[in-house]
């Protein structure tokens, strides 16, 4: 059936709702990459295996992930009437217990990790699911979860991925139809602008400036493209978005495209996200069924449809002259811009073309539900919004977190994170991916907004937080990401393929104990020209490790090196 | 002619004025800020530009200052096109500090090479810092920066894209596809003429072309019916009389351009004196 009207929607919205809670208990298991990788299928299948061979009233579906990789596998119950519950480092022996506990009205206490009596989906849905179970902790008391702000993350680990009609209960695809019915695509833009939203890959560029830029060139055709070509060692944003959530990025493009006139818009996904891919795959043909997509969305004669196109595993595609020429099927290399992606001759096959970052697609809906007003209430100025981090490295409390922008780092790291890993003390974090630099303890009430970052030497990036402790060598760190630069280098201009290379050979040595003061020298000096002369932006950043070490932590190069 | 007419026409661009390093030039607007210092005789070192080719900015030796609203901004001038008023400083200080890194890295990349040290050395640089790249088994005798112009020539000018990047990062090289001798050469050599290094080599042995360089690729010469010389490479010859219309005859395109030029003044000569001796 194809969905018309908000009369239509709201007649899907019921469909979901009876899933979401289907008026007998539901076993939701988190099933995100991260949920399986520490056993969450088998838990889903010993579930299942039991729930069929009694044949129990019992409801079992997947969900994503909720963001807290430390407590995985998560497992979430809901009873008719009680608030969800989350259980968490459950495995398959326990999956007995769990159906035992369900079916007498309770869950298995031991296993609880937080209650949610009640969750807000952001996009215009308040999930009610009642109250009990006062032995339980209350999600906003848990600290992992009461500093955070779940804007973007409104739906992961609570809703089937796999499910439309679940997406469509707690208001989704509402905002789309709101844009395309009720809004001209100038005031799209304008509600975007206000919203004060910027580029959620790390450059923070004004998301609606870049849209009024693509709308207003005049050419036959335009494209919208998804940067999904998420490659910073330790960042996995952008993969539990997609995994947890794929319909809120196809609606945020649905949005876009409307906006700045575009019929078709192509997600690039890297090729090691099979399972995004395959749940991005379903969510499109899924959209495609219900005529989100397609000729004559809503019957408003907008036409637009979404195509994947994966990567073949190379870091630079990330780039937006890389990316593209990827799609078309050139070998992956930047090239000097202007021309820029949104000028015409610049982007896909010519035609003009917006890119931008799955997360930043993803703040689309909530900004039109909500209005700009409210969005731009939530972060700091001129940085609005959450964002999502990947807490990763040696830190107690490793998972995905979302905060306001303008959250400080100690804020992330010693009350969400619970400081470092079996009670070591934190030395730094790595901010940006590979690009980016190591901050110190001392510089710890940072605000983690973009331009904080960049006066401490490192990047927002896609937002990776690596944290380092005391045992971590800096040198080490420092080399790791050069070495990795290195090998994702496209080898197109000089000072990145040759510079980082010699880097990395200075690096080597300095590590084997055979370097000097002169090489410490060398490598600064180095490290500023491959900044400052690099053709793309991987060049212009990758020396950032190097030189935030050598500003911040000095003493232990000089430890390694012969005077 | 309305001045709008001219433009549409693509004849006559905007001249506009910029200044380099305090001198005022004539340009046209949105020329190549790189072609009109060649033009001008302004010393920038440059390595990969080419000026039937679209810019690539890969060498960086290019980069020059512009200056913007007060502040200098380092830019390849091989990608800025000019715009009335440009101001550029071609040696200030930061070009000038990195510039020598980069030429030090070219000096360990390409060790070999006589042209990128003498380059160097005209820019005060004569010795490098890090560990030059010598590679035996290099078809290219260490002599390659891999700047793309032969890959290019041969792919976007020839439209024949026998060669090609092999791999990424410090491990890229130029070559033929698998390393395998090339079934798409055509042997025309424009690969040897671009190279700034002289890095490309071929060789005409006999009746055939060897490209020394590309996996040891061999292309058939053609030979001249008239005098009996090997003349140019085969595919390359067809390719070109292809696109000659009307086509020749046959019996002078199996010519030499010289016997063909004799051929052609002979029959003339012939057609004029009614074939009398």
């Amino acid at each position: 059936m194809k969905i018309k009207s908000v009369t239509d929607l709201v007649a899907k919205k019921k469909v979901g709702l009876q899933k979401i809670l289907p008026g007998k208990p539901r076993i939701a298991v988190g099933l995100a990459t991260c949920g399986i990788a520490v056993g969450g299928d088998r838990v889903y299948e010993r579930l299942k295996e039991i729930i069929d061979k009694d044949r129990l009233d019992i409801t079992l579906t997947k969900v994503g992930c909720i963001g807290y990789c430390k407590e995985e596998p998560l497992v979430n119950i809901t009873i008719p009437g009680k608030p969800l519950v989350i259980l968490h480092k459950v495995d398959e022996s326990d999956a007995e217990e769990i159906i035992r506990s369900v079916q007498n009205g309770g869950v298995p206490y031991d296993r609880a990790l937080c209650q949610v009596p009640a969750w807000d989906h952001v996009t215009g849905c308040v999930m009610d699911y009642g109250k009990g179970f006062d032995r339980i902790p209350l999600y906003d008391n848990i600290p992992f979860f009461q500093h955070q702000k779940k804007v973007i993350l409104r739906d992961a680990g609570l809703i089937n991925p796999e499910d439309i009609d679940e997406y469509i209960a707690i208001g989704g695809y509402f905002s789309a139809i709101k844009a395309l019915t009720g809004m001209d695509p100038d005031s799209i833009i304008e509600e975007v602008e206000k919203s004060g939203l910027r580029g959620r890959g790390g450059a923070g560029f004004p998301t609606g400036l870049k849209w009024r830029i693509t709308r207003d060139v005049k050419a036959d055709k335009k494209y919208i493209i998804c940067n999904a070509d998420e490659g910073d060692p330790g960042a996995y944003m952008n993969r539990n978005e997609m995994e947890s959530d794929p319909h809120m990025l196809i609606e945020g493009m649905i949005i876009g495209a409307f906006a700045m006139g575009a019929a078709e818009g192509l997600i690039y996904i890297r090729a090691e996200y099979p399972l995004a891919i395959k749940r991005l795959t379903l969510a499109i043909e899924q959209a495609r069924e219900y005529g989100l997509l397609g000729k004559d969305i809503f019957s408003t004669g907008f036409l637009f449809d979404i195509r994947i196109a994966t990567g073949a595993g190379a870091f630079v595609c990330g780039e937006s002259t890389a990316l593209v020429a990827s799609i078309e099927g050139r070998t992956g290399r930047p090239h000097p811009r202007p021309p820029r992606l949104t000028d015409i001759g610049g982007g896909l096959f010519g035609y003009p073309t917006d890119l931008n970052n799955v997360e930043t697609w993803c703040n689309i809906p909530v900004i039109i539900s909500n209005g700009s007003g409210w969005y731009a209430t939530i972060g700091a100025r001129g940085n609005t919004g959450t964002k999502v981090f990947s807490l990763v490295g040696k830190v107690d409390r490793v998972g995905l977190v979302e905060v306001p922008l303008g959250t400080t780092l100690s804020t992330i790291v010693s009350d969400i994170g619970n400081g470092g890993a079996n009670n070591r003390k934190v030395k730094a974090v790595q901010t940006g991916g590979p690009s980016g630099g190591c901050i110190p303890f001392r510089l710890f009430d940072t605000p983690v907004d973009f331009e904080s970052l960049n006066k401490a030497g490192s990047i927002m990036g896609s937002g990776g937080i690596v944290v380092m402790d005391e045992d971590t060598d800096m040198v080490d760190i420092a080399r790791y990401f050069i070495n990795f630069a290195t090998g994702e280098s496209c080898g197109k201009c000089v000072p990145c393929r040759e510079g980082l290379k010699h880097a990395l050979l200075l690096l080597n040595r300095i590590m084997a104990k055979k370097g000097t003061k002169q090489d410490l020298e060398t490598l600064a000096l180095l490290s500023d020209t491959i900044v400052a002369t690099s053709l793309c932006g991987l060049g212009q950043t990758a020396p950032n490790p190097v030189l935030t070490t050598l500003a911040y932590f000095r003493d232990e190069y000089d430890a390694l090196v012969k005077p | 002619m309305t001045h709008e007419e001219v433009s549409s026409m693509g004849t006559a661009a905007k001249l506009v004025t910029v200044t380099i390093n305090g001198k005022k030039y004539g340009a046209d607007e949105d020329e190549i800020l790189l072609s009109v210092a060649v033009r001008e005789k302004i010393a920038i070192p440059h390595l990969c530009y080419e000026a039937s080719l679209d810019p690539y900015g890969a060498c960086r030796l290019c980069m020059v200052e512009v200056v913007r609203h007060g502040k200098r901004e380092m830019v390849t001038s091989c990608t800025t096109r000019v715009t009335d008023g440009l101001e550029v400083v071609t040696d200030g200080p930061e070009v000038v500090k990195h510039r020598s890194i980069l030429f030090e890295l070219y000096l360990a990349e390409a060790p070999k090479s006589e042209v990128i040290k003498a380059m160097a050395a005209r820019y005060g640089v004569t010795k490098t810092r890090f560990l030059k790249k010598i590679d035996t088994t290099d078809s290219l005798g260490n002599k390659c920066i891999l700047c793309g112009l032969c890959v290019r020539a041969c792919n976007e000018l020839m439209g024949a894209g026998a060669i090609g990047f092999v791999n990424r990062g410090p491990y890229t090289v130029v070559n033929t596809p698998y390393f395998e001798a090339s079934r798409d050469c055509l042997g025309c050599g424009a690969c040897v003429k671009v190279c700034p290094t002289n890095a490309v080599e071929m060789e005409d042995q006999k009746n055939e072309r060897i490209m020394k360089s590309w996996s040891n690729t061999r292309v058939p010469l053609a030979q001249c019916d008239c005098c009996g010389r090997y003349y140019a490479p085969k595919a390359l010859a067809a390719t070109i009389l292809a696109r000659v219309t009307p086509s020749l005859k046959e019996e002078i395109a199996r010519c030499c351009p010289e016997c063909r030029g004799k051929l052609i003044a002979k029959k003339e000569i012939l057609a004029k004196t009614g074939g009398a001796r």
